[in-house]
């Protein structure tokens, strides 16, 4: 007993650590000597560039201005934004006619409400959603666009394309309020609940066709006034190319990466040469490629415009990288997956589309979007052959007489958008890595 | 299998749907045009005076109006057309391939450009002479002072060949600078990348009045070459030629007559001026000979305007004009002294 | 087992063996490789007899011929001489593949010192540090490298001063300019008894390093230290030395000079050069950068805590123990971006530098015609390069895994 201390001995003071804000500024900013002298020069290094900066940008930054001159006389030294302001229209929709700029704009939410649907929870068919939206929108956006005449194909497709629009409305209306999918729905409320499968399937079946036929007949009053690819431009453009070369390049990715992976040898050469050719060189080469050599290719008669070309080359391109970044994901899949799909009799394709991609896919997402990132940024890349995409719009602003020689804001701007877009995707993918992520960390 | 076939064919289709499909080479250019709907014309990345955008997204300028004129004739309404930015280096053989029906792009009319590429040059619309602009404090007064000087020029030009022979022929030793981009070209400049700039005068003149002090800045008297700049059309259609050419005279012509976009509706119901009732369609049948409608020339007065107004518009002092004097230049009417001159229309 | 079939079952499978002729794996495989081999076999044919046909319309021509034909343009940048008027096409092929090499070689070097200094800030313990690398590495990468090389050219250059005013880089010592047209450098003058001095410094690199690997075998028997640095710079600085000055100093310097209108002797790089070198070490760091912080995170965390336990100093660990380990990681991305930056040094085709593309892609193509020859001889040179530099790749993949097992 004699050993026991009676009085308890008073509790130490807690060491400075990082639950106050001052302990956390030590810890992490001036735990020693030369991490404290780094931290005083960069702080004072970031102090005069903001400074710097958010004088010439937003303290000295003139917004509203007729012309350069005018910036020039309110402020010599801040940004002139008001003529990005002025060409406001033009750096987002390009030469697009200022009439028809509703086209562009219903084209934009057509496309949200179409993909809306892949965010919200208790929506079923969500595979048939992403697949609909690459097979289907491209028709009705296309036709939105450029209007005129329609061939027969197309007028079949965008016909599916309104019926598949407002099926997937109303089937993610009833998922998400009623937990439950369209075609149940339907089934439910015909009274036809007790019928055949069969009967079930043929009953939807017509209600499709009927659908189809009626917004076909619609549609064939439907004429837009036609509208030159020359005159897309702007963010505009720049988002077509971007999107067509996405749409495209995973679909074309997977066939390449199947293709190299491919037991067969002649397949497995030729997608070998394929995406090493288009791998080992740049994309600039293969877009001068696209303008001088297309029309030599091309049999007597067709002519290819230079967008098309540009997004054949650019496509083509992305795929081949799309292939490398595909084969990886196929690399890290176990062994035991492929021949476990082959024990319960899958085929080849069985195999590859149920078991192996989507385990793949999930772990390439990253890698993925990361492609469809430098997709995005090599679309600037046109611009050097004459189109007008954002980059060229913006500098074609300092051609326009009042705004001559505003060459520092429209850059600094078209950074600032491209910035955005990108750093946005790249936070996505990883928030979307974590959220499928089923591994145990 | 099934999914490689569906996937081809539906690529395949695809492809024809955004594919025109030009017609064979025996259709005239006036029919594949009409069948088509709308003109296609080129100019360049945007040159102020000549061709630039406006922050509506709609093309404008000296060598836009050609392509109006010729929209107007066909048409009668110049909305019909579809302008194409070519570069300085594709802009022959994209004529040559087809792209376009026209070249409107402040090329200079040349020998060789005239009977080997394929393309035939039609009137002028600006007679141009290649300067050097060069900033007025650096005491240069004349061409001979650029003794071993860096200029700047864009590549791939008549511009850059007649520096060098203009260096060779005055042992000068003149080092130049090319540049893809007229941006890039006088904004190096502007930032003393090189002592001199040189250009036609007339779209250097456009330039300084965009600088920051254009009055520092000057051009010398030297000029180095004539540079008539005028369209192109593809060699072998005469009709197609012929209607282009046509319709700049035609707005020659309206600045001689004295018929402006203003009066013409007045000078077509009242004038006794036989050679404007002839222009204007009330009377004759010169129409015929294009192939066109009677009243082609006064959809282009109409809708485009003369040749005076244009310039003024464009190069003179208009609120997009460049500010290049025309009196007394080779641009002004031949009536005063200038070499702008239409054969008469009967 | 066959014994035991019934005729029933016989029968069934009999026909089921005589499809399998064409579910056989064998044949499948032969049938699907000459369909692809005759598709692609087609389209090459369609596409080259397309071809054909249009040239003969355009009255154009299929050869090399055109290479051996005076180029009428002065390429204004190269690094071999070029006489206008007299030099030809071939020699503009090569002047541009120089420059393209010219331009990756140095932008590859600064790259690599920027992308691993940033790999490692952002693996700082202070967080101001880490948080700055991080800031760097997402602006640089989420910015197209196109804009950011007319960035650099158009906007930071124009802080630089004017010709008149030209900035002394050495101090007073007016050697060194730099100035909006360009950085001007001294250029030595080799003289005829240089080589020696050369050779001076062989042997003494030589010699150094038998020295090293005495201090090494040294040490891994006594476990006793030698001064390593100290001696090693007196044998590489004092035997050359003494040679140049004994051979009579071989060497002088030609001095950049302002006559008239530009600066004369001297090298100089055009400020095209300055911004595209800028522009690609700023772009391609970042990805560096960010391949560094994962190979180094990839080594277990476990070796650096066991080298810590063994007594090793802080920075020891690192260049002893993780970095050596983590660099089987970063090796096959960073060579990867070393192709990268070759690519894309071809976007100096919009700021005017006179690389491949630019000469001969865009202007002797505009010049002389020939698209196909051209376009082809343009991307055979990447696809050669390319190949070289993943051979080098997988020498070295070979070779860490046979380290590893």
């Amino acid at each position: 007993m004699a050993y026991v201390s009676t009085k308890s001995t008073p509790s130490r003071k807690p060491p400075l650590n990082e639950s106050t804000p001052l302990g956390w500024v030590k810890v992490n900013m001036f735990s020693t000597l030369f991490s404290s002298v780094l931290s005083i020069f960069v702080l004072i290094a970031i102090f005069f560039t903001l400074k710097s900066l958010l004088t010439w940008g937003i303290f000295d930054g003139v917004w509203i201005a007729d012309s350069r001159r005018e910036c020039f006389s309110i402020s010599i030294d801040g940004a002139c934004w008001a003529g990005i302001i002025a060409w406001f229209d033009s750096i987002f929709y390009g030469l697009y006619p200022r009439d028809e700029i509703w086209r562009i704009n219903l084209g934009g939410i057509l496309l949200v409400i179409w993909m809306v649907p892949l965010w919200l929870p208790r929506v079923q068919g969500k595979v048939f959603i992403g697949f609909s939206a690459v097979a289907l929108y491209p028709f009705l956006a296309g036709y939105l666009f450029s209007g005129g005449d329609k061939g027969i194909f197309v007028q079949v497709m965008i016909s599916g394309a309104i019926v598949c629009i407002a099926a997937l409305t109303i089937n993610a209306a009833i998922g998400y309020f009623k937990n439950d999918n369209l075609a149940n729905f339907i089934i439910q409320r015909l009274g036809k609940n007790d019928a055949t499968e069969k009967q079930q399937r043929n009953i939807l079946l017509g209600i499709l066709a009927a659908c189809v036929v009626a917004v076909f007949i619609w549609q064939l009053s439907w004429i837009e006034k036609s509208i030159s690819w020359t005159r897309w431009g702007g963010l505009f453009l720049t988002f077509v190319i971007a999107g067509v070369g996405i749409a495209s390049a995973l679909p074309g990715g997977i066939l390449l990466a199947l293709g190299r992976r491919s037991k067969l040898k002649a397949v497995s050469i030729l997608s070998i040469g394929f995406i090493e050719i288009f791998r080992s060189v740049p994309l600039i080469t293969v877009l001068f490629m696209a303008t001088t050599m297309f029309p030599l290719f091309m049999p007597e008669g067709i002519v290819l415009n230079k967008l098309v070309q540009v997004i054949i080359a650019v496509c083509l391109f992305n795929a081949c990288y799309m292939a490398e970044t595909v084969r990886a994901g196929l690399q890290a899949i176990p062994k035991g997956q492929f021949e476990g799909a082959h024990t319960i009799g899958l085929g080849y394709w069985g195999t590859m589309g149920l078991i192996i991609m989507p385990q793949a896919l999930k772990h390439m997402i990253p890698n993925i979007v990361g492609t469809f990132i430098g997709l995005l940024k090599d679309t600037t890349l046109v611009s050097i052959i004459g189109l007008f995409d954002l980059l060229n719009i913006l500098r074609t602003i300092s051609r326009d007489k009042p705004w001559l020689g505003l060459h520092q804001e429209t850059l600094v701007f078209g950074a600032l958008i491209f910035f955005i877009l990108c750093f946005a995707m790249s936070k996505y993918s990883r928030h979307l890595e974590e959220k499928l992520s089923t591994s145990h960390k | 299998m099934k999914l490689t076939t569906l996937l081809t064919s539906v690529a395949a289709v695809a492809a024809m749907a955004f594919a025109g499909v030009a017609s064979a080479s025996a259709e005239s250019t006036l029919e594949i045009v009409k069948k088509r709907g709308h003109v296609r014309c080129q100019v360049g990345p945007a040159s102020p005076g000549y061709y630039f955008l406006d922050s509506k997204g709609e093309w404008q300028g000296l060598d836009v109006a050609n392509c109006h004129a010729v929209a107007a004739a066909i048409f009668g309404d110049i909305s019909k057309l579809e302008i194409q930015s070519v570069s300085t280096q594709a802009r022959f053989t994209s004529l040559a391939n087809g792209d376009s029906d026209l070249l409107s792009r402040t090329a200079t009319w040349t020998m060789s450009r005239d009977t080997q590429l394929g393309i035939d040059f039609l009137t002028p619309t600006f007679y141009d002479g290649q300067g050097f602009t060069v900033p007025k404090d650096s005491g240069i007064k004349t061409g001979m002072d650029l003794k071993g000087a860096k200029v700047c020029v864009t590549s791939g030009t008549t511009t850059e060949s007649n520096l060098n022979d203009f260096s060779r022929t005055n042992n000068l030793n003149i080092s130049a600078v090319t540049f893809e981009d007229f941006n890039v070209r006088d904004e190096t400049y502007l930032q003393g990348g090189c002592d001199a700039v040189t250009g036609d005068k007339s779209s250097m003149a456009g330039n300084i009045s965009a600088f920051p002090v254009p009055g520092d800045h000057l051009i010398l008297p030297d000029t180095l070459s004539k540079e008539p700049l005028a369209p192109a059309v593809r060699h072998g259609d005469n009709q197609w030629a012929d209607i282009v050419r046509w319709a700049q005279f035609a707005m020659i012509n309206a600045e001689e007559l004295g018929i402006t976009s203003a009066n013409v509706d007045d000078l077509k119901a009242n004038s006794k001026n036989p050679s404007i009732r002839r222009m204007l369609g009330v009377e004759g049948d010169l129409h015929k000979g294009l192939g066109l409608e009677k009243d082609w020339a006064y959809n282009i007065i109409k809708q485009v305007g003369n040749y005076g107004e244009n310039y003024d518009r464009y190069m003179g002092n208009g609120p997009q004009g460049i500010g290049i004097p025309r009196e007394g230049s080779s641009n002004a009417l031949w009536t005063k002294g200038g070499l702008m001159y239409s054969p008469p229309m009967r | 087992m066959a014994t035991g079939v019934s005729g029933s079952e016989a029968v069934r499978v009999k026909p089921q063996e005589k499809f399998n002729f064409f579910q056989d794996e064998r044949v499948r495989s032969v049938f699907f490789q000459i369909l692809t081999v005759a598709i692609v076999g087609w389209l090459a044919w369609f596409l080259a007899s397309n071809t054909a046909q249009n040239l003969d319309k355009r009255g154009l021509s299929f050869g090399f011929e055109f290479l051996d034909l005076v180029a009428p343009f002065d390429p204004d940048f190269k690094l071999i001489s070029f006489t206008a008027g007299v030099d030809t096409y071939w020699r503009i092929f090569i002047i541009g593949i120089l420059n393209t090499l010219y331009i990756s070689f140095l932008a590859i070097i600064g790259m690599s010192f920027l992308g691993f200094s940033l790999g490692i800030m952002r693996l700082s313990n202070n967080w101001l540090i880490s948080k700055v690398a991080l800031a760097y590495v997402e602006i640089a990468r989420n910015v197209p490298l196109l804009i950011q090389i007319i960035f650099w050219y158009s906007v930071i250059y124009a802080v630089l001063p004017r010709l008149k005013q030209s900035l002394d880089l050495s101090f007073g010592a007016e050697l060194a300019f730099l100035n909006i047209r360009g950085l001007y450098v001294p250029w030595p003058v080799l003289g005829d008894l240089l080589w020696m001095t050369f050779l001076a410094l062989a042997i003494a690199a030589i010699a150094t390093y038998l020295f090293r690997r005495w201090v090494q075998k040294r040490q891994d028997l006594t476990g006793k230290s030698f001064p390593l640095l100290l001696p090693s710079a007196a044998i590489l600085i004092i035997f050359p030395g003494l040679v140049f000055l004994l051979t009579g100093s071989p060497l002088s310097w030609d001095i950049p000079e302002l006559k008239g209108f530009n600066f004369v002797g001297g090298a100089s790089l055009p400020r095209a050069f300055i911004a595209l070198l800028i522009a690609l070490i700023f772009y391609h760091s970042a990805y560096l950068a960010e391949a560094v912080r994962a190979g180094i995170l990839s080594v277990n965390k476990g070796q650096g805590e066991a080298a810590m336990a063994i007594g090793l100093r802080p920075n020891k660990v690192f260049s002893l123990v993780t970095i050596p380990q983590a660099m089987p990681a970063i090796v096959p991305p960073m060579i990867s971006l070393w192709m990268n930056v070759v690519k894309n040094s071809s976007l100096a085709t919009a700021i005017g530098y006179a690389d491949l593309v630019a000469v001969y892609m865009q202007t002797s193509l505009n010049t002389a015609g020939h698209a196909i020859e051209i376009v082809g001889m343009t991307m055979g040179f990447y696809m050669i390069t390319s190949l070289t530099i993943s051979g080098l790749l997988n020498i070295y993949n070979k070779r860490v895994q046979l380290v590893e097992r």
